[in-house]
């Protein structure tokens, strides 16, 4: 092995490149997305490798306790239940749920073996972050995708960040719009929360919780009633507009139901509309909303009213969460999705996919989504490399449940879901093992083995393919042999391998074949709908009352930079833990006075769902009326709303109605 | 010579440049200030040119040498004047003394890894035509 392997980061989806070396990590000065630079949990990424916390042996539950079994035991005893399920109870009672933090490989085998025994209830986290992007810019734009890459950020003359803290999420991105301001670029920030993105503002808008629909028709309004709309763009390559009626929506109605000052609505749609490239950036702030689809749809409209997508530096840049949702998603580790955006409701084509694997029958219809799986009746579940106990709520406080069925859980860790399983298997993390990653961008990149996985744990695309074996399927365990597949089922990765996936920034897709140069920015010629034309579609503000005099403060969720998702990798960083050691919860001072709260008191917050303690700061960046818990501790996920976006199955995690007190 | 200097405007306070150090020299040599949560800035070594660690020490330990200041931990007592002179506070304790060694073969960890370019590393004329750059660009920009 050389001395150092160039590795993409396990973290974000921003898809970072570094070197792993003997003595640790080496900055990448020549990687087109980080130009050498990494966050704070980057910098931190080789600490989960040599953990000593890390699963070495397969183990199998008996009465409360475990014991080691060899791999040959593990998996007869998986394929043995997996059976008696499918025998007993038929493919309706077993269920998957995938990982966006293992490679396109590994998905794609593992929603196959699925999709071959009868089921399409294959779901993977993209559930709980982008499910809204997948329906509503899917069916607007013909691809469910960021439309242009994140450097073309730099390119941007003003670039609306709605629902967005990627200073603390994604953080490499903000050194892209920091460019763009270094030439005069406008941002604006549409968040309640005073967060460190906003610290980038030019235009701050504070709004009320879930009132984004309202801002953006507000916007629109403006923007039609001063004549800033592109109107050959709209004739030309969109269509619906004449339904689109935003007459309502006067700044001053706007103003009433977001809080913001007419101006900043005036301001911010005329800056939008008038530069020459504008880029809209949203992430979970607009998609964890029971109106989390019709959000994505607002954001589209104007885009496309304006002609603001579709050339170097306008576009619409849904940022992904994890360093594969994107790619898991191509790869149909979803309910509603075969692999290459094929829907689990068109038979025909389904029918390709049908050849390709010379199955029999493929099911049809959309599967168990990832909230749906603990009320299923369920004999048999396998879950790789997902902490769903304390990322999901819905699993959080229905855990028991999942206790009744077989449960398999392949992981680097003894996570708390995995400590409901019935079987454990160790998994290699990312730099033990060998496949691709498709970042946010579509960028997807080849990522080579820097070490060797501890004791006998075994790369998952292994553990899958010994797995398929013992139902009777015979697939590929090499990641080249895998993509050659991939490159058939998925139109998209047609012509990616190893050799362009494998240079220095891997290749952007579509990328139809093996020499194309990828492409970086989707729709410029046409969308990719079936007439070529985006579709323009209406959506409303529902006024929602959400508060109660039993629960009179709105709690808000998100992440902070020190950490990542369930903390499954994060909380074994020292580095991270001490900066970032404890729950807690953000309060504005006036709140903090109204009830009775002050700095550094242990609280409980109260929802409609649970109670979790927390330790309170003070800040007057938190708006009044509101409260943040980051939901990398697993509290807040207990008190986290279970309403969904019946259009994505999403649940509404962003906001809930709440109270706060004292603990004594 | 090529020092480090923050543009305080464009820091994020990831605290990226944190755990950088932290992770080459075992204890952090700079850290990000969080004001009133409204803004972020990072303290570190400024390797100033009338260096107040350098005046007070007793035995040469910390001195000036050309445009850095060198620490030879030998002669160094722990007497602990450096850290309360230092007017950014960017010297620690942590069984000997911390401070910025300018590390990384040419560039520091914490100017690499910075993802918002806060940290930047350069000769002072080089880094105030850069900035004079970007602000005549943003000016021109609000004309337009």
């Amino acid at each position: 092995m050389s001395a150092r392997t160039p590795t993409v980061c396990p973290y974000c989806a921003v898809g970072c490149g570094f070197y792993i070396t003997r003595s640790g990590i080496e900055y990448m000065q020549d990687h087109p997305v980080n130009e050498g630079s990494l966050c704070p949990k980057g910098n931190a990424a080789l600490d989960v490798l040599n953990h000593v916390d890390r699963l070495r042996y397969p183990m199998m539950r008996i009465g409360d306790g475990w014991i080691r079994v060899s791999w040959e035991e593990a998996l007869d005893r998986l394929a043995e239940e997996m059976k008696r399920a499918l025998r007993e109870m038929g493919p309706k009672s077993i269920a998957f749920l995938g990982s966006a933090k293992c490679t396109n490989e590994e998905n794609y085998l593992f929603q196959k073996i699925a999709r071959l025994v009868g089921t399409n209830s294959i779901d993977n986290s993209a559930r709980r972050c982008h499910s809204p992007t997948i329906v509503a810019l899917r069916r607007m734009l013909g691809t469910p995708a960021m439309t242009n890459p994140i450097t073309d950020l730099a390119l941007s003359d003003c670039i609306l960040l709605i629902g967005s803290n990627l200073a603390e999420n994604h953080p490499v991105v903000a050194r892209w719009i920091l460019r763009a301001r270094d030439r005069g670029a406008a941002v604006i920030v549409a968040d309640p929360r005073v967060t460190p993105t906003a610290w980038l503002a030019d235009l701050h808008l504070q709004l009320n919780p879930g009132t984004d629909i309202a801002l953006i028709n507000g916007m629109i309004n403006v923007i039609l009633r001063e004549g800033l709309e592109n109107r050959s763009f709209i004739k030309e390559r969109t269509g619906g507009f004449e339904e689109l009626d935003v007459s309502d929506y006067t700044p001053d109605r706007v103003s009433s139901i977001t809080g913001l000052s007419a101006g900043d609505i005036v301001r911010a749609a005329r800056l939008y509309a008038k530069s020459s490239a504008s880029t809209i950036v949203y992430c979970m702030g607009i998609t964890q909303h029971t109106c989390g689809t019709d959000n994505v749809t607002a954001c589209a409209n104007l885009a496309l009213i304006c002609g603001q997508i579709g050339r170097p530096g306008a576009g619409i840049l849904p940022l992904r969460g994890q360093n594969n949702v994107q790619g898991a998603c191509d790869m149909g580790a979803l309910a509603d999705f075969y692999p290459g955006w094929r829907s689990v409701d068109d038979s025909r084509e389904i029918d390709e996919l049908r050849r390709l694997w010379n199955a029999g029958a493929l099911p049809v219809g959309r599967g168990l989504t990832a909230d749906m799986m603990p009320d299923a009746d369920l004999r048999f579940l396998y879950v790789m490399g997902e902490d769903i106990v304390n990322s999901d709520p819905t699993v959080s406080r229905r855990r028991g449940k999942l206790k009744r069925c077989f449960m398999v859980v392949q992981e680097i860790f003894m996570t708390d879901t995995a400590k409901l399983a019935d079987l454990v298997l160790p998994a290699a993390a990312w730099a033990e093992k060998e496949g691709t990653f498709t970042s946010t961008e579509r960028r997807v990149q080849w990522v080579s083995r820097a070490g060797e996985p501890p004791g006998e744990a075994r790369p998952d695309i292994w553990i899958l393919a010994e797995v398929a074996a013992r139902l009777g399927f015979d697939f590929p365990s090499e990641p080249e042999e895998v993509l050659a597949e991939i490159n058939q089922a998925v139109p998209a990765y047609r012509g990616i391998s190893r050799r362009n996936a494998g240079a220095r920034g891997g290749i952007i897709w579509p990328c139809p074949h093996p020499d194309h140069p990828g492409t970086p920015v989707l729709h410029a010629e046409r969308f990719s709908t079936p007439d070529g034309r985006a579709r323009i579609s209406p959506v409303h503000h529902t006024p929602l009352e959400r508060t109660s005099p039993e629960h009179p403060l709105i709690l808000l969720t998100g992440r902070v930079v020190l950490h990542y998702n369930s903390g499954s990798m994060t909380m074994r960083s020292e580095g991270l833990v001490k900066r970032e050691p404890e729950m807690h919860v953000d309060v504005n001072p006036d709140d903090a006075a109204r009830f009775g709260v002050a700095d550094g008191d242990t609280v409980v917050v109260e929802t409609g769902w649970g109670r979790a303690r927390a330790r309170a700061r003070v800040t007057p960046r938190q708006k009044r009326g509101t409260l943040f818990m980051p939901f990398h501790f697993p509290e807040t996920n207990l008190i986290a709303s279970e309403l969904l976006d019946r259009n994505a199955m999403m649940p509404e995690l962003k906001i809930a109605a709440c109270r706060i007190g004292r603990a004594d | 010579m090529a020092k480090i200097y923050l543009n305080p405007e464009r820091c994020i306070g990831c605290r990226s440049c944190e755990v950088a150090c932290e992770r080459e020299h075992g204890h952090p040599r700079i850290s990000v200030g969080t004001v009133s949560d409204l803004a972020a800035v990072p303290l570190y070594c400024h390797q100033c040119d009338a260096a107040p660690c350098a005046a007070v020490c007793c035995t040469g330990s910390l001195r000036q040498d050309g445009d850095m200041v060198k620490f030879n931990p030998d002669l160094c007592t722990l007497c602990g004047l450096c850290l309360v002179a230092c007017p950014f506070g960017a010297i620690e304790l942590d069984s000997m003394v911390q401070r910025c060694d300018m590390c990384g073969n040419g560039t520091p960890v914490c100017v690499t890894t910075c993802p918002a370019e806060a940290l930047v590393l350069g000769d002072v004329d080089v880094v105030t035509r850069s900035t004079r750059a970007r602000a005549a660009a943003v000016l021109a920009a609000r004309l337009r």
